[in-house]
């Protein structure tokens, strides 16, 4: 592992801890916005640029301005700690979680290794062959996204859709207003 | 331990709770002229996001992410309230809509063109293909860069409005 890898991987879990410890939500907030830039950054160097990407502009972007939007309403929380109280049940039960799925990580490939299921799949090896001719598209994702696997993403453009008109109907408006 | 537990104990000084004041937007110069600066360029880099995914890396839920967040940008300089009323939510609602009848008319366009379900060779247009996955990429830039935009406008009518159920 490089020293840039460790040092992220460093970075992100000291603001996911910070995040979940901070008592001030501003800060809190803050910190995971810190957090899903660092996960951005991972990203990039494992090669998933497109997944950067949307880590980037929705975590880190977006969703942070609509918490801090939300937490308008909220008051600071009174008393002078910065820190949360540590609650050791819930600190064991997270402990417990986190070391029963790490059992699994040896069954892992390494990163970019040449055996891993996906690199050896005969559907990989066809997308990135066949990709350019058939859809004309450079990119391999985009080409899978719209063109292969467009019947799914119609389905992820609309479940945006609903997203947005459940909110409304939530509200009981007919606007976003 | 003693202290700690004073303090995670409910706090009976009420009064002394700085409450954060309710109020999203501060009016302030130097934001106001960043975004006006900052805006153009954030909605081209959306745009180009948006187009260019088909040969980079983006596309229409990156690209529609990035230009809704110019609205976000010009919501916080200049008040949410007249970027609501400059954007017209009802435009909004319409746009989103448009989005996703865009994405359905083209899938089924290339059905009644004699092909499959997003079989963008069945339409006799040259690079039909390549064009094809443009225009569902940017169906899908406005669908997301509206409903983003859109949560904006609620979450800031629920803060402001304070007409919650």
């Amino acid at each position: 592992m490089s020293a840039v890898e460790f040092a992220l991987i460093a970075f992100v879990l000291a603001c996911g801890v910070a995040t979940a410890m901070l008592r001030d939500v501003l800060a809190a907030i803050i910190a995971f916005a810190a957090y899903s830039l660092g996960i951005a950054v991972i990203w990039i160097l494992l090669r998933a640029p497109d997944v950067g990407l949307t880590e980037a502009a929705v975590g880190a972007g977006v969703t942070t301005v609509l918490f801090l939007l939300t937490i308008a309403k909220t008051v600071r929380p009174a008393g002078e700690r910065t820190l949360e109280r540590i609650d050791l049940p819930a600190l064991g039960v997270a402990v417990v979680l986190v070391g029963i799925l790490a059992t699994t990580l040896g069954a892992l490939p390494p990163v970019g290794g040449a055996e891993t299921p996906v690199i050896t799949s005969e559907v990989t090896q066809y997308y990135l062959d066949n990709a350019y001719t058939e859809t004309e598209v450079k990119n391999a994702v985009t080409a899978v996204l719209a063109g292969y696997r467009g019947f799914d993403t119609l389905g992820e453009a609309v479940v945006v859709y609903a997203a947005g008109v459940g909110i409304l109907v939530v509200l009981q408006r007919e606007v976003f207003a | 331990m003693s202290d700690a537990s004073a303090n995670g104990a409910p706090s009976n000084d009420e009064t002394e709770s700085d409450e954060r004041t309710v109020r999203p937007y501060v009016e302030s110069p130097i934001i106001m002229a960043t975004v006006r600066v900052v805006a153009p360029f954030v909605f081209t880099f959306g745009l180009f996001i948006m187009f260019h995914g088909a040969d980079s890396s983006g596309g229409g839920f990156q690209g529609g992410v990035i230009v809704g967040t110019v609205i976000l940008m010009l919501g916080i300089a200049f008040g949410i309230e007249p970027t609501r009323e400059w954007v017209d939510p009802r435009t909004l609602v319409s746009l989103v809509g448009v989005g996703v009848l865009v994405f359905l008319v083209i899938g089924f366009g290339t059905v009644v063109a004699g092909g499959g379900f997003l079989d963008y060779d069945a339409v006799d247009i040259y690079h039909a293909n390549k064009y094809g996955i443009e225009l569902v990429e940017l169906a899908i830039g406005v669908i997301v860069s509206g409903i983003i935009t859109g949560l904006f406008f609620a979450i800031a009518a629920g803060a402001s409005g304070g007409e919650s159920a």
